[in-house]
């Protein structure tokens, strides 16, 4: 018995526009490039639209329902499901339809594609739990199974979701940490009793990925037939093949010219010739199998490059300082309560950011091996840190506005009640909609009545208030 | 291998990147066992191992002392420079004012008559004050020819209206040569595209930059320094080819941002009373220094002291001068209009006539400290690569090609 456990991961980021110096207190919206370039958002979730997923979703849903036995996962960034959303409502109907049929699993992920984990367990925290509700309100269902941004994994990652009810998660299967075992066994992570670890055959994986449409490649032109092949000749050395990789490697990383699409096509059916071979998904691999021993990685492990790291997003020092600066502003953000600052700051999180100003491949002359829409790693630091600084901007207006507010909210109750009513402009109602994402009591709050007492003490003061004036 | 070189320039004299391009190439070619016999229009200091020729010495008159070749090769053709035509019975000399462009045609005349006399295999001349004088050796001698472009009349113009002089030099001796070598893909495109020349017959080999041992210098404008002024320095001539206007203007959008920027200016050139001209009516006098022109030390101190440099030309065929500060630790911004922005990634880069992005970049460089920290170090790192060892191995290639499908 040998099952393969395929899942596609599906995301794209909110780019941020060319933003200059001047336009820091000028200019709130970072992401509205619209200039049909590499920067321009709409035009790239239209374009792979239209190269990935339009075709690879009409190729899966045949497979779906030619083949009852076909299984396979998705994970989806929120960013990405916002867009589709937004840009190509179309094609998150055609991902529903997909997950409709009971045999696509969806992934535990974070919202906003970020490295939290490795930053702030809390914020991590909660865009996880935005992600599930998320993935409930447009496909029903809850994950069971966690993969982190870039498969990054530690053993304190995989301890978290034990104790947040995951079933299992998602990692590398690295030499490093498996010595001579093989990746296609479950796995356990030390300190753990319940959870199991699902490894990605790189080697497997990345044949398709990476290597696929390579013409140098020893094995190109690579059938369905002998890729089923290498799959079923794991019989009697393994239980699952996990084939981990992005979900835009069908069209968008291997054009359709490279023959994906009919590769696509007839594998499952090839893999599943051989009589013992079949699908499954990763709650139903983590089910099916015991634990083969324990997979300790007490350093960050990842899916990329060869050294498996996190190199390529915090592997510089601009790239640290970014990153450093976007998390220094965790508390201040929050305590603004304010929807949108909390949203920006969290589309700031995502890990693409940091990957345009790697410049690992400047050594090496690979250029082409890193893809951004940035001139250079240079530009997108640049830019990247001239929004951040804007977004602090903000964050300090709302946060003066509130201690103003109250502070003279104070100064009145002390004074008199006679004081003539005022315009309150300043004054911020923290909604339901506002505070969504935060946690009735976060831990950096000092006083979580603290807003609504002072708001409960105005309305004493000024007892008629616009609706229109509510939010600003 | 045995090459005879022309030149205009060389070290220690005080002068721009050509003599500095040559001297770094004439010693790693000598390390790699080309031979190489220099010849120079006009006696002089020299340095490094190469055995050197003086044309003036050969035809018995000199340059005269004050005779400023400074920046020669770089003015228009018609420029006047002193020469000893000969000397009186008295014994001293007779002075004649004559063209660089009758100069070049003098050199071109030695050149002749010192090939017939040499022994080599074949012939390398650098930029346009030699190309005649490379021109002639190989037709006295019938050897291959190399010319070098270090710079071209388009460079110097800053755009297509150049001397016309110059371009016809360039042009036919760019037909007659066998191999014409460009600094960078930037200088091969105008050679191709402008000059019209066969792309098959034109090289690019990049310039090195010697890894010098860098050590610290007692700092200048402490006191500006002091009073937590940023400085911003632009070092170069002042010509139009330099596009320290540019720099200027976007002088002026960062100062609007943040007065405590100051500019320094170092260098000298036939813009320079338009620049303090523009200085002034753009209200900038309190934010922009000129320096004059710096050598040696205290330009070294000038780049150690500066927080960021900016190289603004407006075409520049390669652009020693940001590795320079590179060197010394301080990164830069250079022009895209330049052949260092194809080897130099550490670094930001715009287009020259773009003054907003210019002034964007200024001002995030000084606010965000760690971009330019990095630039510093991976830049260094990048610098070990650029050396004029790999220079001289291209040539060396190049030379044994020709000599090997020489047709004699």
């Amino acid at each position: 018995m040998l099952t393969v456990c395929p899942y596609f991961h599906v995301h794209q980021p909110y780019r941020v526009k060319k933003y200059r110096v001047f336009d820091i207190g000028e200019d709130t919206e970072y992401f509205n490039d619209a200039s049909g370039t590499d920067l321009d958002n709409r035009y790239i979730v239209e374009k792979v639209a239209e190269k990935s997923y339009r075709p690879t979703n009409k190729v899966l849903k045949e497979l779906l329902d030619k083949h009852p036995e076909f299984r396979f996962n998705l994970s989806f960034s929120g960013t990405v499901l916002d867009q589709f959303e937004a840009y190509a409502p179309d094609v998150l109907e055609s991902f529903q339809e997909l997950v409709a049929t009971g045999r696509v699993e969806i992934l535990a992920d974070t919202y906003h594609h970020s490295l939290a984990f490795f930053y702030s367990v809390p914020e991590f925290k909660r865009q996880v739990q935005k992600h599930e509700r998320r993935i409930k309100q447009l496909f029903g269902v809850k994950p069971r199974v966690f993969r982190n941004t870039e498969l990054s994994y530690r053993n304190d990652l995989a301890k978290w979701c034990e104790d947040n009810g995951y079933l299992g998660i998602m990692s590398e299967g690295w030499e490093k940490y498996l010595g001579w075992r093989s990746p296609n066994y479950l796995y356990q992570p030390p300190g753990c009793s319940k959870i199991k670890v699902l490894l990605k055959n790189y080697k497997l994986s990345d044949d398709i990925a990476f290597r696929f449409g390579n013409k140098e490649w020893k094995d190109w032109p690579l059938s369905a037939d002998t890729y089923a092949d290498w799959i079923n000749s794991h019989h009697g050395n393994g239980q699952t093949v996990n084939l981990f990789m992005d979900y835009e490697s069908f069209g968008e990383h291997q054009w359709e010219d490279t023959g994906i699409f009919e590769f696509l096509k007839v594998v499952p059916e090839m893999i599943m010739r051989h009589p013992d071979t079949s699908f499954k998904t990763a709650t139903e691999t983590v089910a099916a199998y015991e634990s083969a021993g324990e997979y300790d990685v007490p350093d960050i492990l990842t899916w990329a490059d060869t050294e498996r790291d996190l190199t390529a997003w915090i592997g510089n020092d601009i790239q640290r300082d970014a990153i450093k600066a976007a998390y220094s502003m965790e508390e201040d953000v929050m305590k603004t309560r304010k929807r949108d600052l909390i949203e920006t700051w969290r589309k700031l999180q995502t890990s693409d950011h940091f990957y345009y100003m790697c410049t690992k491949w400047s050594n090496d002359g690979d250029v082409h091996a890193y893809f951004s829409p940035y001139k250079s790693p240079y530009d997108a630091y640049i830019t990247y840190m001239n929004a951040l600084s804007d977004l602090k901007l903000r964050v300090a207006h709302v946060l003066k506005d509130k201690e103003t507010v109250l502070a003279a909210a104070e100064q009145k109750i002390e004074k008199t009640k006679e004081t003539k009513p005022e315009p309150s402009d300043q004054v911020d109602i923290p909604s339901k909609e506002d505070v969504e994402d935060v946690p009735a009591s976060p831990p950096t709050e000092p006083d979580p009545g603290f807003f609504k007492n002072a708001w409960d003490r105005l309305k004493k003061i000024f007892p008629v208030v616009s609706p229109e004036r509510k939010s600003t | 291998m045995k090459v005879l070189t022309f030149s205009w320039e060389y070290p220690p004299a005080k002068n721009g990147g050509l003599g500095v391009a040559c001297f770094g190439l004439t010693r790693e070619l000598l390390a790699h066992g080309v031979a190489v016999t220099l010849v120079l229009p006009k006696t002089q200091e020299t340095r490094g191992d190469a055995r050197i020729l003086f044309a003036d010495t050969e035809r018995l008159v000199k340059m005269g002392e004050n005779a400023d070749l400074l920046f020669g090769p770089y003015n228009q053709a018609s420029t006047m420079i002193e020469s000893i035509i000969g000397y009186d019975a008295t014994g001293r000399p007779i002075y004649q004012a004559r063209t660089i462009l009758e100069e070049a045609h003098r050199f071109a005349h030695q050149a002749a008559l010192i090939a017939k006399m040499e022994d080599f295999d074949v012939i390398h001349a650098h930029d346009w004050t030699s190309y005649l004088a490379g021109v002639a050796a190989k037709i006295s001698s019938g050897k291959q020819l190399v010319l070098h472009v270090h710079a071209t009349s388009f460079d110097q113009a800053a755009s297509d209206n150049v001397d016309p002089s110059i371009f016809k030099i360039e042009k036919e001796a760019f037909e007659l040569a066998d191999k014409v070598v460009t600094v960078s893909n930037f200088t091969r495109d105008i050679v191709v595209n402008k000059h019209g020349i066969d792309p098959h017959k034109v090289e690019v080999v990049h310039n090195g930059c010697d890894a010098e041992e860098v050590r610290e210098l007692v700092p200048t404008l402490v006191e500006l320094k002091r009073q937590g002024k940023k400085i911003v320095l632009c070092h170069g001539r002042i010509s139009i080819q330099k596009g320290v206007d540019y720099f200027v203007r976007a002088a002026r959008l960062v100062v609007d941002v943040d007065p405590d920027v100051v500019f320094v200016i170092s260098g000298w050139g036939d813009m320079i009373t338009q620049v303090i001209e523009q200085v002034g009516a753009m209200g900038l006098s309190e934010n922009v220094r000129f320096a004059g022109a710096l050598w040696e030390e205290d330009r070294d101190r000038m780049y150690q002291s500066a927080d960021l440099f900016v190289m603004p030309s407006v075409s520049e065929p390669f652009g020693l001068v940001p590795l320079e500060a590179l060197q010394h630790g301080t990164s830069s911004i250079i022009s895209k209009q330049s052949g260092v922005a194809e080897v130099l990634t550490h670094a930001l880069k715009v287009d020259f006539w773009d003054v907003d992005e210019m002034a964007n970049q200024i001002l995030s460089a000084l606010r965000y400290p760690v971009v330019r920290e990095q630039m510093v170090t991976e830049g260094r790192l990048q610098l070990l690569g650029m050396t004029w060892k790999i220079a001289a191995q291209k040539v060396k290639h190049l030379y044994q090609h020709l000599v090997q499908y020489a047709v004699s």
